[in-house]
């Protein structure tokens, strides 16, 4: 039923029958779309940013309290005739509970929504134990007549059609079905209702415990939990221990936030909260026979963890899915083991090992669009990266992984094989932009885009001719190039220092610099990352400056975000690192925020101008309105669908998921199509290699450059202001 | 009408809107009286109930809408009711041929026609009715009826979920054991085609009376 794949080919193939499926891309197309719009408006309601702050400090501090809390809870409940239990790990919660139902002599179960039992896999114990087990959430019970898994932790059947699902009635109630969804919801209605009678034992999930009187509150919208937990003799609540929560406060605070980001409503239909075990008249004794299984797999050592503590803020919502642009191109099925979307990336390395991760953590392009959407803020991609270092250091990274992580430690080697790769080129570029004869055996899955040209003259060694002067500047800054503007697209940075200069900044290049390490990080070479970390602060740190400006936005935002946290252990560079953090800006911040440049700055060319907004500037760095101002101050801004929707470059993603990125990039350019823009603007290299590639690719008559082209193109000498 | 007035007008209207966001039908009805005539009304006015399992010795009349025989009586169960209202409600459903009950419906479970039960509080951010749901016949009132009916009173609306906190733990802790429910809307499911569907195992409809006094 779960699989997770070994080798990255055959993950890759796996992804590539997901892309097939036309309806699937459909459906989640659909999804991913109203969702946002749904989200937005439910939203406006609540202090979304206070609550999430307060999610996050409530389930933190939770955490470094759960023995207390599951003693708490456990006192509580005892006094309240509920059984509690304890598990270590998956086989044990599973062998706890197939006791329970042999102990009371059960035949016939049913479950509500468990993500923790699809943890421990409950359902295959309990099947080889003879016991008959029967799901009632409707989407758990068309995948158990399916033998699948969930492929979403809220609509676990989202993967399938009304068709499909028709057929799967036919074939359980053996009468033709009608594939009016309708129709279809009552036939469970008729078809569960006599197994919530006939069953001797209910089995739930928890949402919350709460530890001040060992409540069990179980949230659902369709209310198979309530029949799961009053109808059967017997109920059995299993839960992780990261459900413990302190008091009632937490739990409604969650709940503001919890249905919300699952599906955009307001609250479910039903919250049950079951304290203690109460009334059950099918019981001799009139009382309900009631357990709770807490289940550890690995919990109490996460606890401890410092970092990866924060996945016990995760409220099971499913909302990193719904906004993954990758999870809506390959579905649930391809994105997890048996937790999916980001969060089932990370869980899936911790609950179910290393070898079930692997692979399956290679598939996050880094757009930040779940963090940014976390009921419990937490920094996905982040732990993610973290997973995918660990990973190397206990297995070793991919050989190109090493070969390029032992190049880039060394700057002046790195950057002579760059330089070096523009002779080794020459045949293949024909003079253009672009390398355009390369074998199609060497392109192989790449051909879905053209690839760039290194530079015939890097901007580093441009530099000297073009460094400015100043007189009286009235700001003093440093350019930080990152790799892709140095030695691909030097002529972005050249019509930012042609802005820049022109506007009295005095700017400075420091040659010492490399790359980011943004790159390094992604592919698991923490080690590398942290030495090139320290070379750049090391190097903007000779001189003082007012900014640091990048026209990389992914750059701007590892630079920003990142660096305090990887040179956090280098105390030769304690306060250096802040510094430097806290001065780097994106371009278009700098010269719309800081300088000010707007309409009086520049000759509208009235040509239409559409926009990509890249991942890092505007969730890394939450800019927004900067550039679309500054294209309206030089051109004719021509609104796109889905802007901030990940381009699929994420650097070596495109590399190793080729078939993915270029899917995005078909997504991002038919939304450009519709825009009839002749010309599209970014505030990222990265960006602009994949989008700049895929229009050549499909002759698209639209020029593709940064942000800072258009305004040199454009910028008046003088400026209005005089 | 005073600044309180307002306000608490405020937060009525909030919670009516919310709750019919959520498929909630919403009356505002002067007394328990017309509480009651209201619940016979929606009772005779509705199709018979489905019967969903076996239930022996019930007089089944023709298919419904699922293909499943019906009911012939119909059945109002309204365990939460005090002695008086019972009779009353009891007594209309006698003159209609309805059979009236306040306990003993897991004797139903196949389906009844509606429940009647009362809420300790509402909050309108969500729409939400708070229950108490301790005694088996009070959950299954709410669970196994076609349409669920809820008597809520105005005065006892709180604006959104924060602000019950403490009411909820006086309900939780109010007996040693007890069982509590929040309400919003009837069942319902996207489980298919992410399509909004009602009634997939509770009730069909929620009606929500709310009570001047």
């Amino acid at each position: 039923m779960h699989q997770a794949p070994n080798t990255l080919s055959e993950y890759r193939k796996e992804i590539d029958s997901a892309l097939q499926d036309e309806f699937l891309r459909r459906t989640l197309d659909t999804f991913a779309v109203a969702y946002r719009a749904n989200r937005e408006t439910i939203f406006q309601e609540v202090d979304e940013r206070g609550i999430i702050n307060q999610i996050a400090e409530s389930r933190d501090k939770a955490c470094k309290r759960m023995e207390e809390l599951y003693a708490q809870f456990k006192e509580q409940a005892e006094k309240r005739g509920v059984r509690v239990h304890r598990a270590k790990d998956a086989t044990e919660a599973n062998e706890i509970i197939a006791r329970i139902a042999r102990e009371n002599k059960v035949k016939r179960i049913v479950k509500s929504k468990s993500m923790t039992a699809e943890e421990t896999q409950l359902n295959e114990r309990l099947f080889a134990d003879n016991f008959i087990v029967d799901e009632t959430d409707l989407g758990e019970w068309i995948i158990q007549l399916r033998h699948e898994g969930p492929s979403h932790m809220v609509m676990p059947a989202i993967h399938l059609s009304r068709y499909q699902v028709a057929d799967d009635f036919t074939k359980a109630t053996g009468v033709k079905q009608d594939t009016d969804i309708q129709k279809l919801v009552k036939v469970a209605r008729v078809q569960l209702r006599r197994k919530f009678i006939q069953a001797d034992m209910g089995i739930s999930g928890c949402n919350f415990a709460i530890a001040e009187n060992g409540t069990v509150t179980i949230v659902t919208n369709e209310g198979n939990a309530r029949m799961v937990t009053t109808l059967p003799r017997v109920h059995v609540a299993i839960a992780g221990l990261d459900k413990l929560t302190p008091t009632l406060e937490e739990a409604l605070t969650a709940l503001l936030v919890l249905p919300r980001n699952a599906t955009g409503q307001r609250l479910t239909a039903y919250v049950s909260w079951i304290c203690g075990a109460g009334p059950c008249s099918v019981n001799p004794d009139g009382k309900k026979i009631l357990h709770v299984v807490f289940v550890d797999n690995g919990r109490t050592e996460i606890a401890k963890d410092p970092l990866f503590s924060q996945i016990f803020r995760c409220v099971r919502c499913g909302a990193c899915a719904n906004v993954c642009p990758v999870y809506r191109l390959v579905g649930g099925h391809k994105m997890g083991y048996i937790y999916i979307g980001a969060i089932g990336l990370i869980l899936t390395y911790f609950f179910h090992g290393k070898d079930k991760a692997k692979v399956l953590c290679q598939n996050c392009v880094g757009c930040e669009a779940c963090k940014n959407v976390c009921a419990g803020g937490i920094d996905l991609p982040r732990l993610i990266r973290e997973i995918r270092s660990r990973l190397t250091d206990e297995q070793g990274g991919d050989t190109q992984a090493v070969l390029l992580s032992s190049v880039m430690k060394n700057r002046k080697l790195f950057h002579s094989l760059l330089k070096f790769a523009k002779y080794a080129q020459k045949p293949f570029t024909g003079g253009t932009g672009f390398q355009r004869h390369l074998p199609a055996m060497f392109l192989g899955k790449h051909g879905y885009k053209a690839l760039p040209a290194i530079a015939a003259q890097s901007f580093r060694d441009r530099w000297p001719e073009i460094a400015p002067r100043a007189h009286e500047p009235k700001f003093r800054v440093a350019l930080f190039s990152g790799c892709a503007q140095d030695f691909v697209y030097p002529e972005q940075l050249e019509d930012a220092v042609k802005i820049l200069a022109a506007r009295g900044v005095e700017v400075d290049f420091p040659l010492e610099q490399s790359c980011c390490g943004l790159p390094l990080e992604m592919m698991g070479q923490r080690k590398t990352a942290v030495e090139v970390a320290e070379q750049n602060v090391r190097a903007f740190s000779r001189k003082s400056y007012d900014a640091v400006i990048t026209l990389c936005a992914s750059c701007a935002s590892h630079l920003k975000h990142n660096y305090e946290t990887l040179l956090a252990g280098n105390a030769g560079l304690y306060g250096k690192t802040r510094e430097f953090a806290e001065k780097v800006v994106d371009f278009s911040s700098f010269v719309h925020d800081t300088l000010g440049l707007g309409s009086d700055d520049f000759n509208n060319s009235g040509q239409k101008v559409a926009y990509h907004a890249s991942c890092h500037l505007c969730r890394g760095l939450g800019v927004r309105q900067a550039p679309r101002d500054l294209i309206k101050a030089a051109a004719e801004y021509a609104p796109g669908e889905e802007e901030e929707l990940c381009c699929g470059f994420g650097g070596t993603y495109s590399v190793k998921f080729p078939e993915i990125s270029a899917q995005l990039l078909e997504k991002k350019l038919d939304a450009l199509r519709k825009t009839g823009a002749t010309r599209l603007v970014v505030d990222c290299p990265g960006c602009v290699m994949q989008l700049r590639g895929g229009a050549e690719k499909q002759g698209l008559n639209v020029k593709v450059d940064h942000v800072a082209d258009l305004l040199a193109e454009n910028l008046k000498p003088q400026g209005g202001k005089t | 009408m005073t600044q309180t007035d307002s306000v608490s007008r405020h937060v009525v209207e909030t919670f009516i809107a919310k709750a019919a966001a959520v498929n909630a039908v919403v009356q505002e009805l002067p007394n328990i009286q017309a509480a009651l005539r209201y619940v016979v009304d929606v009772c005779a006015a509705k199709q018979a109930s489905e019967i969903l399992a076996d239930e022996p010795g019930v007089e089944q009349g023709p298919p419904g809408p699922n293909n499943q025989p019906t009911r012939v009586k119909r059945i109002v169960a309204a365990p939460d009711l005090d002695d008086g209202e019972y009779d009353v409600l009891a007594k209309a459903c006698e003159e209609k041929g309805f059979l009236c009950i306040r306990e003993g419906l897991r004797n139903y479970v196949a389906g009844f026609d509606v429940g009647v039960s009362k809420a300790l509080l509402g909050v309108a951010a969500s729409g939400t009715c708070l229950m108490n749901t301790d005694g088996e016949d009070a959950r299954l009132a709410g669970m196994i009826a076609e349409i669920h009916i809820i008597f809520l009173c105005a005065s006892t609306i709180y604006p959104d979920l924060p602000s019950i906190a403490q009411k909820l733990r006086e309900r939780i802790n109010e007996e040693p054991i007890t069982y509590t429910t929040m309400i919003s809307g009837p069942s319902r499911t996207a489980d298919i085609e992410r399509v909004a569907a009602v009634g997939v195992h509770g009730p069909l409809e929620l009606h929500i009376i709310l009570l001047e006094d």
